[in-house]
């Protein structure tokens, strides 16, 4: 909401606006209570930014030219010529309008300012003493340069006639679209004198006023542009007649209404409804209000501006907060799926254990038992069927008898076991070895921590003796040798023979010791050593 | 702008001032307890995932245990009914050699059972689960035929009940005058009583 306060030489005009809207309208006496009144109503709209229009004949307009220097310099140029010429008025502005074409190329400036501040006092003191924030005071009359702009109604030379609220009739003159001069004069008809008459008097006065300041060349013509009402038409339009320096165009109040998007449309001739329109869609910067005067306004945008900043913080705060949450229960969904997860990857767990064959002890340990079993004890080899083969295999040599059998399971296939030799009988023919024959290997010993055995291998000893003629050395032999073979070819089995029931190599000698008591039987004794290795299972 | 907008305005965004403040503490703890919540969840996320994973190796592990037990659970239910694990009862062993040598009909039997002891495997294996544990037996034994030492020795080394390969064996004929009821064969005989001790069992126990 804003409040807009449309000052004149006689009625002041209070407008409230909500958006783009003028919701309410009251007018003031600028005499009389219309003060005590004004500071009534202020009292409602204490917190509503405010903005005062002024529309006074006391509104001075000066064209000047400063040297073109940087800002700060012409600001300071700028505030003291202003100080200068409107020396008893606060109420004070100057435009730049740009650069002259020729010469220094100087600065044109145009001073403007009410040089009747006590006219405007009263409402300035209702607004202060209401602490009410005032955002600016405006010169109606430069600030309707904006409506030729959107009325398109820009010329060389162009003056803008406009009615004020308190019958008064404003004409602004603009070269170029820069305001030069503007003065208000009351409609105050003589006695058989239409608006009409009165209008064309005044425009034509107002011309020649200005081409005494030499504003027209020759062929100049002044397009007049006349806000009004058609209500007032018929009034006005008969006495406007062209000619070749003045142009009169009748800009119909509801056709601009509408062409501005002002609605509803104003019900008379007067201006500031549109002025006031045109001031929210295009707004303008202060004119004549000092920062002392604005300083509620400030505090007002100050405090809006912290509070905006409070919510954009609180906003910004909450966004990231409300992401990190949004990511937070993104995660959490997915956590709970994880935990679903587990807890059916714990249950199949559950039930593969229970499945398992346990007998009460871990997975690896029966893992290790049965790997125990099958590496050292399942195929570990039997005595008595190492045995049976090789008794088949005797029972083919009924002449050969066995005395001792050593068997050993054993890694070694060079282990032989060992053996207590037998006793032997006296043979006539002897092998004799040179030197001392080796003493016999000591008894097998299994130490206190003999390792296991393994049983790779099956290693045996057979001493056994062989029954045969008296002499008949070749004829043991061949037995033995015969037996030795039938062994050798049993599945797996490997014979040789250690010990020969006589010893016929070279290297050893043979002693001989015949007599007519030999006996007629002679029994040899030899071993023989048999191996088998276990296949694989 | 001190002198723009005096003390009065200064008192007038008081509560502007302060509402900012708020605003930011309450944007920065919005913020913080967010991120720190967000953080957990993360973390909870992480360790979940880490569960899962772990969960997943042990399911994997455990239906490769399943397959690998599946295949040794028949031996190894033999195993157990066979005592492999339930150590050394050694009275069950002198009773037993007391009914092989009855039914084997010998004629003197002596044995010698020495104190159990870690049995050393070949190539120094060893079993994370288990701790292999043998007595080494000796067997002296007097029979009437080498048959029967043969049979006792085999069923011996077949008995349902213990493990006992027998790694030596010294059979020897013996002179007799020729009389029937003698013995005509020896032999020394030597093997191991095997029994596995579970680890963990010792462990937990």
């Amino acid at each position: 909401m804003r409040h807009f306060l449309y000052l004149t030489n006689s009625r002041l005009v209070s407008m409230i606006t909500q958006g783009k809207r003028i919701a309410a309208r009251r007018e003031f006496a600028v005499s009389g209570m219309g003060a005590s009144e004004l500071d009534r109503y202020l009292a409602s709209y204490v917190d509503a930014p405010t903005y005062i229009f002024t529309d006074l004949s006391e509104e001075d307009f000066r064209l000047d030219t400063i040297p073109h220097v940087g800002s700060r310099d012409r600001e300071a140029i700028v505030a003291r010529k202003l100080g200068q010429i409107f020396r008893s008025s606060p109420y004070r502005y100057a435009a730049m309008q740009g650069r002259e074409p020729e010469g220094r190329r100087d600065d044109r400036v145009i001073y403007t300012a009410i040089t009747n501040p006590e006219l405007l006092r009263p409402w300035v003191d209702a607004i202060e003493r209401h602490a009410i924030p005032l955002v600016g005071i405006y010169s109606a009359a430069v600030f309707s340069a904006v409506l030729l702009e959107e009325l398109d109604l820009v010329f060389a030379n162009t003056l803008l006639v406009t009615f004020t609220p308190g019958e008064a009739m404003r004409q602004t003159y603009f070269k170029d679209g820069e305001i030069k001069f503007s003065r208000l004069t009351p409609v105050d008809l003589e006695e058989g004198q239409t608006l009409g008459m009165m209008m064309a008097e005044e425009t034509t006065r107002t011309w020649q006023y200005l081409d005494s300041l030499r504003h027209f060349a020759g062929d100049d013509r002044l397009e007049v542009c006349v806000l009004v009402h058609p209500n007032d038409r018929a009034a006005v339009q008969p006495e406007l007649r062209d000619f070749a320096q003045i142009q009169y165009r009748l800009v119909d109040m509801e056709q601009a209404s509408t062409k501005l998007g002002l609605k509803p449309a104003p019900l008379d001739s007067t201006a500031e409804e549109v002025l006031v329109h045109l001031f929210l869609m295009r707004p303008s910067g202060n004119h004549f209000a000092s920062a002392e005067l604005r300083r509620f306004a400030s505090l007002r945008r100050a405090r809006l501006a912290l509070n905006q900043v409070s919510i954009a913080i609180l906003v910004a705060g909450v966004a990231w907060g409300g992401y990190n949450i949004f990511r937070a229960l993104q995660g959490n969904q997915a956590e709970q799926e994880l935990v679903r997860d587990i807890a059916r990857l714990d249950r199949e767990y559950d039930e593969i254990t229970r499945a398992l064959p346990s007998f009460g002890v871990g997975g690896a340990t029966m893992r290790d038992v049965v790997a125990f079993y099958n590496a050292s004890i399942r195929s570990f080899p039997s005595m008595p069927e190492f045995v049976v083969p090789i008794s088949h295999a005797l029972q083919g040599h009924p002449d050969i008898q066995l005395s001792q059998l050593a068997w050993q399971a054993t890694d070694d296939p060079k282990a032989t076991p060992t053996m207590t030799p037998g006793a032997r009988t006296a043979s006539p023919v002897t092998a004799v070895r040179k030197g001392d024959a080796p003493p016999p290997p000591p008894p097998p010993s299994d130490g206190n921590n003999p390792p296991y055995a393994g049983g790779k291998f099956e290693v045996a000893l057979l001493e056994a003796s062989v029954r045969v003629g008296a002499n008949d050395y070749r004829g043991a032999l061949d037995r033995v040798q015969k037996l030795s073979e039938a062994i050798a070819h049993l599945p797996g089995y490997r014979c040789e023979v250690v010990e020969s029931p006589l010893d016929v190599s070279t290297s050893i000698a043979i002693q001989g010791k015949h007599s007519s008591a030999d006996p007629s039987m002679l029994e040899a004794r030899f071993v023989l050593r048999v191996m088998r290795e276990r296949t694989p299972a | 702008m001190s002198r723009i907008l005096p003390a009065v305005g200064a008192r007038n965004l008081r509560f502007p001032w302060v509402l900012l403040a708020l605003a930011i503490a309450a944007a920065i703890a919005i913020v913080l307890g967010s991120q720190w919540y967000r953080e957990r969840e993360s973390r909870q996320t992480s360790t979940a995932e880490r569960r899962l994973l772990e969960a997943r190796g042990r399911v994997e592990a455990a239906r490769r245990e399943r397959d690998s037990l599946q295949e040794s659970a028949d031996v190894f239910r033999t195993l157990v009914e066979r005592g492999l694990l339930l150590g050394e009862h050694r009275l069950d062993l002198v009773e037993m050699v007391n009914t092989l040598r009855a039914r084997h009909q010998l004629f003197s039997l002596d044995y010698e059972i020495a104190p159990q002891r870690a049995l050393q495997l070949p190539g120094g294996r060893v079993y994370p689960s288990l701790d292999v544990l043998a007595s080494r037996v000796k067997v002296k034994l007097r029979a009437l035929h080498e048959g029967d030492v043969l049979a006792f020795v085999q069923e011996l080394t077949q008995s349902r009940q213990g493990f006992y390969p027998l790694d030596r064996c010294l059979l020897r004929r013996v002179d007799s005058a020729g009389e029937a009821l003698q013995p005509h064969v020896e032999a020394e005989c030597s093997f191991e009583w095997i029994t596995l001790k579970d680890k963990n069992a010792n462990r937990a126990g």
